[in-house]
């Protein structure tokens, strides 16, 4: 008696759990991303408005601990459904070969989104370019136009530059001319490289089977960033940030977190953003670093049909835009996306957005980013003057032909 | 019967026995085994045997090195400080006073704040336009950038350590003192003995132990040293603060080389037990010598 009474009281609880459940049919989709709650909340909103079928669980993750978090759920065979991922952390999760193939399911919007890069082995992509990043140069005006010089446009040449620093710095009482930045692991990669992308200098071949760093370009482009040390300042990227916002910093190379930050932080502050100066005025180019923000599922996870719905809808262009609106530190991955309103209205945004027309991405080398710290290294013994420029970029290049050849 | 009470005695013992199979004992066979293997968590379960490859190539990491070089200066230029400050501390704060709660408790509360929270708050002070430097400028002294010179980036590191670990051991020091019988001081005392000859005669003897607890308990936990360095300098400025932990969570999570990772934690477990088992010679054959 007592024990099918136990059963019985089971069955109600069942049917109680079931009824708890409402429309119980829907699917949950889990979805691990970096941004706030409030600036993603509402777009997935409007997802689970438009598919009544699938209801999304978002959860924040950090850049600190994030990758941490991801490996150790993909380690123990429960990945997220869906997740973004940062453009540095893709050479390693293509290469183990966790993530779930997309050609078919993406073919289509090829052709009006960048960064296929990122997610790209051979004709296979991995992934869907959702929101991009790139460095470009910013400069006080207030300075500019206290040091004697023209604060309606940007340095265009490294002449210029070192010109327009030296005379700012000479202003003195705790103003510096150009910001250099120094040992920030994964920060100073993308402060040298513009240069030397900009000189003609390259990483690797296009075949990724040969180091091409020991170049004279890519050595000339280290002297001149070396130089801007006696015409400027040297600190970690929040310090240099910090005085930047402060008005004591005629010039630095940085990001889109700056225009968000500066309105909040600093709303005085009069400021330009300008394309990466290039060698000279006849040659060279506007180059600069391109990292992005990729949404990818892995072959672990358990709704990739629904991740993939949910991709495709985040990379739509008014979604992509509206992240990229309430984020401020990114821009759309569509293209032509800057010719949007927002962006008219925000010259600086746009101006990365035309900056990204110059910038490379990283190599999807499986080594890479012990590459990018050898050079990282290298960079900085010539930036303690532990070695000449020339030392440093042949040891950069012997270190990233030895990694190739493991 | 007996076996009755065995089984109850387990089954207490249960929820404990099982918390510490499940994240104790498994995860340190786990890492013995990967490192063995070429085990990388996205992977998965394809691994292969690489026998003592891993420890081969970690006596041949340069950077391991260097690693275990600085983690060796951490050590060796923190624990003495440590240790004397928190003797110290411990017999200032031991006889009673007004206000003698208010410094204890003073002095510990380092200890229960987040490492990750000091280092932050260290950070900032040791920024080359931080307060620290806004200070020694006022009074004219030099103010270098503390965490970007590659000569001050480990010391700074250090001297926070020594200051918020200190509280903790002075708490221990106090238990110590405090079971050293009165009664010992006042026969010294009538013997004429004066305040040093009965801190050498009487205190430091009778705190062997607390001092040995002491001495290894901070050793094994400064050779794990990590969160400082990796919220404060990320192991730079050109490798002068990497420490062996640090060197190891790179290679783990920057690079997924969880096999070579294991490999080092067990290198680095044999360097601990090896000093602790020194340092007990040492103390405990001075303790026989004393006698």
């Amino acid at each position: 008696m007592s024990r099918r009474g136990g059963a019985f009281a089971l069955l109600l609880l069942l049917a109680v759990m079931c009824g708890c459940g409402g429309s119980g049919e829907r699917r949950e989709v889990v979805f691990w991303q970096f941004w706030p709650l409030e600036v993603i909340q509402p777009i997935v909103d409007r997802f689970e408005a438009e598919h009544p079928g699938i209801e999304v669980r978002v959860e924040q993750l950090t850049w600190d601990s994030g990758k941490d978090k991801i490996t150790a759920a993909v380690a123990a065979g429960r990945p997220p459904d869906l997740c973004e991922l940062g453009s540095t952390y893709m050479p390693r999760f293509l290469e183990a070969g966790a993530l779930s193939d997309w050609s078919a399911g993406v073919a289509d919007l090829r052709d009006s989104l960048r960064g296929w890069d990122m997610c790209r082995i051979g004709e296979a992509l991995y992934g869907l370019p959702w929101v991009l990043g790139t460095r470009a140069l910013f400069y006080d005006k207030t300075l500019f136009a206290r040091a004697g010089l023209d604060s309606s446009r940007g340095p265009e040449t490294w002449d210029e530059v070192r010109t327009a620093a030296a005379r700012i710095q000479r202003l003195g009482g705790g103003v510096h001319g150009y910001g250099v930045s120094l040992n920030d692991r994964q920060k100073l990669f993308k402060k040298f490289m513009p240069y030397a992308w900009g000189n003609g200098g390259e990483v690797l071949s296009p075949g990724l089977d040969s180091s091409r760093f020991g170049s004279p370009q890519n050595i000339e482009a280290l002297e001149f960033y070396l130089s801007l040390r006696k015409v400027g300042t040297t600190g970690l990227q929040d310090e240099l940030d910090k005085e930047f916002k402060e008005g004591r910093l005629g010039m630095q190379i940085s990001g889109a977190w700056l225009l968000k930050q500066i309105p909040r932080e600093a709303p005085g502050l009069r400021y330009g953003v300008a394309l990466v100066p290039r060698p000279a005025a006849d040659r060279g180019e506007h180059a600069s670093f391109a990292g992005g923000e990729v949404l990818v599922s892995f072959k672990g996870s358990a709704r990739k049909e629904d991740a993939l719905r949910l991709a495709r809808f985040l990379v739509r262009p008014d979604n992509a835009l509206a992240l990229a609106m309430s984020a401020q530190s990114v821009q759309p991955a569509n293209v032509g996306a800057d010719t949007a309103a927002f962006y008219r209205e925000h010259p600086g945004q746009a101006m990365l957005i035309r900056q990204f027309e110059h910038a490379r991405f990283t190599p999807n080398h499986p080594r890479w980013d012990e590459m990018e710290e050898a050079i990282e290294e290298e960079i900085e013994q010539a930036l303690y003057d532990r070695k000449t420029a020339a030392q440093a970029i042949a040891d950069a290049h012997a270190r990233v032909t030895a990694l190739l050849g493991r | 019967m007996r076996t009755h009470s065995r089984l109850t005695a387990w089954g207490l013992l249960s929820p404990w026995v099982i918390a510490f199979g499940v994240f104790g004992v498994f995860p340190i066979a786990f890492s013995l085994l990967a490192s063995f293997t070429d085990y990388s968590p996205l992977r998965g379960s394809e691994w292969n045997w690489v026998g003592l490859a891993h420890y081969q190539r970690a006596l041949a990491d340069r950077d391991l090195w260097n690693a275990l070089r600085n983690t060796g200066i951490f050590v060796v230029g923190t624990i003495p400080f440590t240790t004397a400050a928190a003797l110290g501390l411990a017999l200032a704060v031991q006889p009673a006073f007004r206000g003698r709660t208010l410094f204890r408790v003073g002095f510990f509360l380092p200890s229960v704040v987040s490492v990750v929270v000091l280092s932050l708050v260290f950070k900032g002070l040791y920024a080359s336009n931080g307060s620290l430097n806004a200070a020694l400028g006022a009074v004219g002294l030099p103010t270098p950038a503390w965490l970007q010179d590659p000569a001050t980036a480990l010391p700074a590191i250090m001297a926070m350590d020594v200051w918020a670990a200190c509280g903790y051991y002075m708490l221990i020091f106090l238990a110590g003192l405090e079971s050293i019988p009165e009664e010992l001081h006042d026969a010294a005392k009538l013997d004429g003995a004066g305040a040093w000859t009965r801190f050498t005669h009487i205190t430091l003897p009778l705190l062997r132990p607390t001092l040995l607890f002491v001495v290894v308990v901070n050793t094994i936990r400064s050779l794990q040293v990590f969160a400082e360095v990796f919220v404060m300098t990320r192991g730079g400025p050109l490798g002068s603060t990497t420490t062996v932990v640090f060197h190891l969570y790179e290679q783990a999570f920057g690079r997924f080389e969880l096999g070579y990772a294991s490999a080092i934690a067990w290198l680095l477990f044999a360097l601990s037990m090896g000093l602790a088992w020194l340092q007990m010679r040492v103390i405990a054959e001075r303790e026989e010598g004393g006698r």
